[in-house]
C-alpha cells in the first residue's frame, strides 16, 4: 500500500501559481526525497499534503484516504518554519504537543525521557524554550515530530543549525525509523544529505515534477558516457577514449560513443595498467540539480 | 472533544502562569485592597474612635453622641435610633464634660429658635468629613421624627409622600423614576461591566493567538488539531478565566464597599430584577463569543503584538458605539435607535443589558436579540476558523483591512 498517493495537485494564491501539477506517491518505509529550488512549490505541496491548504484540483490520499483528524495522529510534521512554545519549559511545551497527537501522560512522559537524553537536553528540561540554543531548540523540534511514534514523518530541512555530530544523530535515528517501517519525506538542500539517506526523490520547479524516481535510476539516467579510474602510476592510452580529464585525484575518462565501459576495462587489464578503482562516472545530485533545473527552466 | 479540552486546559494552565494576568486579576486588587486598607487605617486613626467611619448600615460602628435641646422639640429618640446612641444633656457645660471625660465621641446643640432658623451645632475634637457624614442620619432622623411628632405613620407618609401606581398603556411604557439616581447610575454600571469584561476576555485571545503566531507553533498545531477545536477550546478556556477575573474584581470591590461599611445602598423603592444577572450572563458569553472569535481572527493575521494592539480598534468599534450613545440607551431605553442598537448583534450585549438595567424592555427583544447573537456567533467562529486556516501560515504579510475582512469572507 501507497503511504502517500499525491495526483495532479494545482493550487494558486491570487495570481500566484504555486503548484501547477505535481505527482508522486510514496511508498511505506522509504525515505523519500522531496526537492527543489526556492520557491519551487514544496512547502505549498507538504501543507496541501497535511491538509492545511485545499489544492485547487488533484487529489492526495494519505495512509490510505484522505486525511482525517485521526490520521494527523500518525503524522509528524516538522516545518521549516520552527516553532515551539517559547515562554514554557520545553518539557511541558513537548508534552503538550505530543498530547495533541493522542499520546497518554504517562507514555509521553516515558518516551520523552528517553529522546532527552539520546539528544543531549535532559539537563535542560525545566528551562523555557526561549532559554536554549537554536541547535537545542531544533533537536526538541525533532523530539516533538517523532515523539507520539508517528506512521508517516515530514520534514522541511531537518539538518537546519546542527552541528555534524547532531547531524550524524539525526541521520542515525531517520535510518532507525526506517528500518521501524516509518516513512520518511524529507525536503532539503542539502544534496549529499538526500543522496546519502534518500531511497526515492520527486524534483519539482515552478510547481511541476521536472525528476521522479529511484535515486539510482535518475543518477544512471544523468550520467555522462565517462568512466572514472584510479590507478597506482600513468594509465596507458586506450582505444575508444575521446578524453582524459583529472577528477578529483583520479582520472575520468570519457568514452567515444561507440566505445563502452566494459571494452575500456578489458583493454586495462589486457595492458597490465595497475588499476584500483573502475566505475561508471556517475553525477552527483548536486550537478543533477542544477542540470535539470536549468534545463526546465530554459 | 479530547483535544479541545486539551487546548482549553493549556490556554488557562499557560494564562495562569503569566505575570501580565496574575498582575492584572490578583495584584492590581490585591493593590487596590492594600491602598483602600491604608486610606481606612489612616482615617480611624484620625477619628480615634473604634468603628468611627461605621455608616447607616451598621449600628455596631455608631459612636454615642451627646445632644443638648435648647429648643424642647427632641420629645423621643425614633426607634430606628439604636439605643443609648444619642444621650441628652441638660446644657452644653454637662455635654462639654462628657465630651472631656470621653462618654461621648461628640454632641449636637439644637438652637432654641430651631424650627424657625435651623440652627444646629456639632462639636466634635476630631471632627473630618469622614467620620462624621456617616453618622450624620442619626441626628436626621431624630429631628425629622420629632418634627412630625413622632407619629410613626406620619413620618412613613412624609418619607414617601407620593406612592404612585403606573398601569402601562403598553409594553414600552417608560415606567422609570427620573429622580432616582439609580436609574442612570445602575445601567450605566451595567454598561460599562460588561465592556470592560467583554474587551478584556477577547484580548485574552487576540494575545494567546498572536503570541502562538509569534512563536511560530501555529503550523504545528494545525498539522494536530483541527483549526476549529482550537478556536473552541481557546474560546472556552480563555473566556473561563475572563469569568474568573471579573468575579475577583466584582468581589473586590463589594468587599471594599462592605470594609468601608457602605453596602451597596439602592434608594427605597428601587429593585433590581434578578434576572438582570441572567442576562448580564447569557450577553457577556455570547458578546464574549463574537469578539474573542473577531480578535482571534485579528491575530491569526497579523504578523505581531504591536500592529495587533493597534489593529484592535477595527474590530471593537461596534462595541463602541453603545458607550457613545450611552445617554439615550439609558435616558430614552425605547428610544428606536436603542432598540436597534440593543438587537443588533455587534451592540447588542452592551446595549441591551443597559436597556434591560434600565427597565421595561418587551420580553421579545432580549429573546430576539439572543437569537440573533447566537446565529451571528456561529457564523463568525465558522469564518474565523477557515481564517486560521488559510491565513495562518501567510506570516509577515502586513495587515490590512481588505485582507481582514477577506479572509473572514473566506476569500484569503
Amino acid at each position: 500500500m501507497q503511504t502517500v498517493e499525491v495526483s495532479h495537485i494545482v493550487k494558486s494564491f491570487g495570481t500566484t501559481q504555486a503548484v501547477a501539477d505535481v505527482s508522486f506517491s510514496i511508498e511505506r518505509g522509504e525515505i523519500f526525497g522531496l526537492l527543489g529550488p526556492n520557491g519551487a512549490g514544496k512547502t505549498t505541496t507538504i501543507r496541501i499534503m497535511l491538509d492545511i491548504f485545499k489544492p485547487d484540483q488533484g487529489t492526495v490520499s494519505i495512509l490510505g484516504g484522505p486525511l482525517t483528524e485521526d490520521k494527523k495522529e500518525r503524522i509528524g510534521y516538522m516545518p521549516e518554519e520552527r516553532g515551539l512554545y517559547q515562554d514554557i519549559p520545553l518539557e511541558r511545551c513537548l508534552l503538550y504537543l505530543a498530547s495533541l497527537k493522542g499520546l497518554s501522560p504517562a507514555e509521553a512522559r516515558q518516551r520523552l525521557k528517553g529522546y532527552l537524553e539520546r539528544f543531549d537536553l535532559a539537563q535542560h528540561k525545566n528551562k523555557k524554550v526561549k532559554e536554549l540554543s537554536k541547535g537545542m531548540q531544533q533537536k526538541a523540534q525533532l523530539i516533538s515530530t517523532i515523539l507520539h511514534g508517528p506512521e508517516l514523518i515530514i520534514v522541511d530541512e531537518p539538518f537546519a543549525a546542527l552541528d555534524p555530530i547532531n547531524v550524524q544523530l539525526v541521520k542515525d535515528l531517520m535510518r532507525e525509523l526506517r528500518i521501524q517501517g516509518t516513512t520518511i519525506i524529507m525536503s532539503t538542500h542539502q544534496m549529499h544529505q538526500v543522496e546519502e539517506l534518500c531511497d526515492r526523490i520527486v524534483l519539482i520547479n515552478k510547481g511541476r515534477n521536472l525528476l521522479y524516481g529511484a535515486l539510482n535510476d535518475i543518477r544512471r539516467r544523468y550520467a555522462s558516457h565517462a568512466v572514472v579510474v584510479r590507478a597506482d602510476g600513468e594509465l596507458p592510452p586506450v582505444a575508444g577514449v575521446a578524453e582524459v580529464v583529472p577528477h578529483n585525484g583520479d582520472v575520468k575518462l570519457v568514452l567515444r560513443e561507440e566505445t563502452t565501459p566494459q571494452d575500456v576495462l578489458r583493454a586495462l587489464v589486457a595492458q597490465g595498467a595497475p588499476v584500483e578503482r573502475f566505475e561508471i562516472a556517475m553525477p552527483t545530485l548536486d550537478e543533477i540539480f542544477i542540470r535539470a533545473v536549468g534545463e526546465g527552466g530554459a | 472533544m479530547g483535544k479541545i479540552w486539551l487546548v482549553l486546559r493549556h490556554e488557562i494552565r499557560t494564562t495562569l502562569g503569566s505575570k501580565s494576568f496574575l498582575f492584572l486579576t490578583f495584584g492590581l486588587p490585591a493593590l487596590f485592597s492594600l491602598v483602600f486598607l491604608a486610606v481606612t487605617a489612616l482615617s480611624r486613626g484620625a477619628s480615634g474612635i473604634p468603628g468611627g467611619a461605621g455608616g447607616a448600615g451598621d449600628p455596631s460602628r455608631l459612636q454615642v453622641e451627646g445632644y443638648v435641646d435648647q429648643s424642647g422639640l427632641v420629645k423621643a429618640i425614633p426607634t430606628s435610633v439604636p439605643r443609648d446612641i444619642l444621650v441628652p444633656y441638660p446644657d452644653e457645660a454637662a455635654a462639654r464634660e462628657a465630651l472631656r471625660a470621653g462618654e461621648v465621641a461628640a454632641y449636637y446643640v439644637i438652637a432654641a429658635d430651631y424650627v424657625a432658623s435651623g440652627d444646629l451645632l456639632y462639636v466634635n475634637p476630631k471632627y473630618n468629613f469622614a467620620t462624621s457624614r456617616g453618622q450624620s442620619w442619626v441626628m436626621r432622623q431624630t429631628l425629622f421624627a420629632n418634627l412630625l411628632g413622632n407619629d410613626a405613620e406620619r413620618i412613613a407618609r412624609a418619607a414617601r409622600p407620593m406612592d404612585v401606581k403606573v398601569t402601562a398603556l403598553s409594553p414600552a411604557q417608560d415606567t422609570r423614576d427620573e429622580d432616582n439616581p439609580a436609574t442612570f447610575f445602575v445601567p450605566y454600571i451595567s454598561m460599562m461591566l460588561l465592556y470592560v469584561v467583554i474587551l478584556m476576555a477577547a484580548s485574552l485571545l487576540l494575545n494567546s493567538v498572536a503570541t502562538e503566531k509569534k512563536n511560530r507553533v501555529m503550523e504545528i498545531l494545525l498539522s494536530s488539531v483541527s483549526p476549529r477545536q482550537m478556536l473552541t477550546g481557546k474560546i472556552v478556556g480563555l473566556g473561563l478565566l475572563g469569568l474568573l477575573q471579573t468575579a475577583i474584581w466584582m468581589g473586590t470591590g463589594y468587599t471594599f464597599l462592605l470594609l468601608g461599611g457602605q453596602t451597596l445602598q439602592l434608594p427605597a423603592g428601587f429593585t433590581l430584577p434578578p434576572s438582570i444577572l441572567i442576562w448580564g450572563f447569557v450577553f457577556f458569553l455570547l458578546g464574549y463569543a463574537v469578539y474573542a472569535s473577531l480578535m482571534a481572527g485579528l491575530g491569526a493575521l497579523v504578523p505581531n503584538l504591536r500592529e495587533a494592539s493597534q489593529a484592535v480598534i477595527l474590530v471593537i468599534w461596534p462595541l463602541i458605539i453603545p458607550l457613545m450613545l450611552s445617554s439615550i440607551l439609558i435616558e430614552k431605553p425605547h428610544d428606536p435607535l436603542a432598540t436597534v442598537l440593543s438587537i443588533f448583534p455587534l451592540t447588542a450585549p452592551i446595549a441591551m443589558i443597559t436597556r434591560l438595567a434600565a427597565g421595561g424592555v418587551p420580553w421579545w427583544q432580549p429573546l430576539l436579540a439572543v437569537g440573533l447573537l447566537v446565529i451571528t456567533a456561529l457564523i463568525i467562529i465558522r469564518a474565523v476558523a477557515n481564517t486560521f486556516r488559510a491565513q495562518t501560515l501567510l506570516s509577515g504579510q502586513p495587515f490590512t483591512v481588505g485582507r481582514y475582512w477577506a479572509a473572514l469572507l473566506g476569500r484569503g
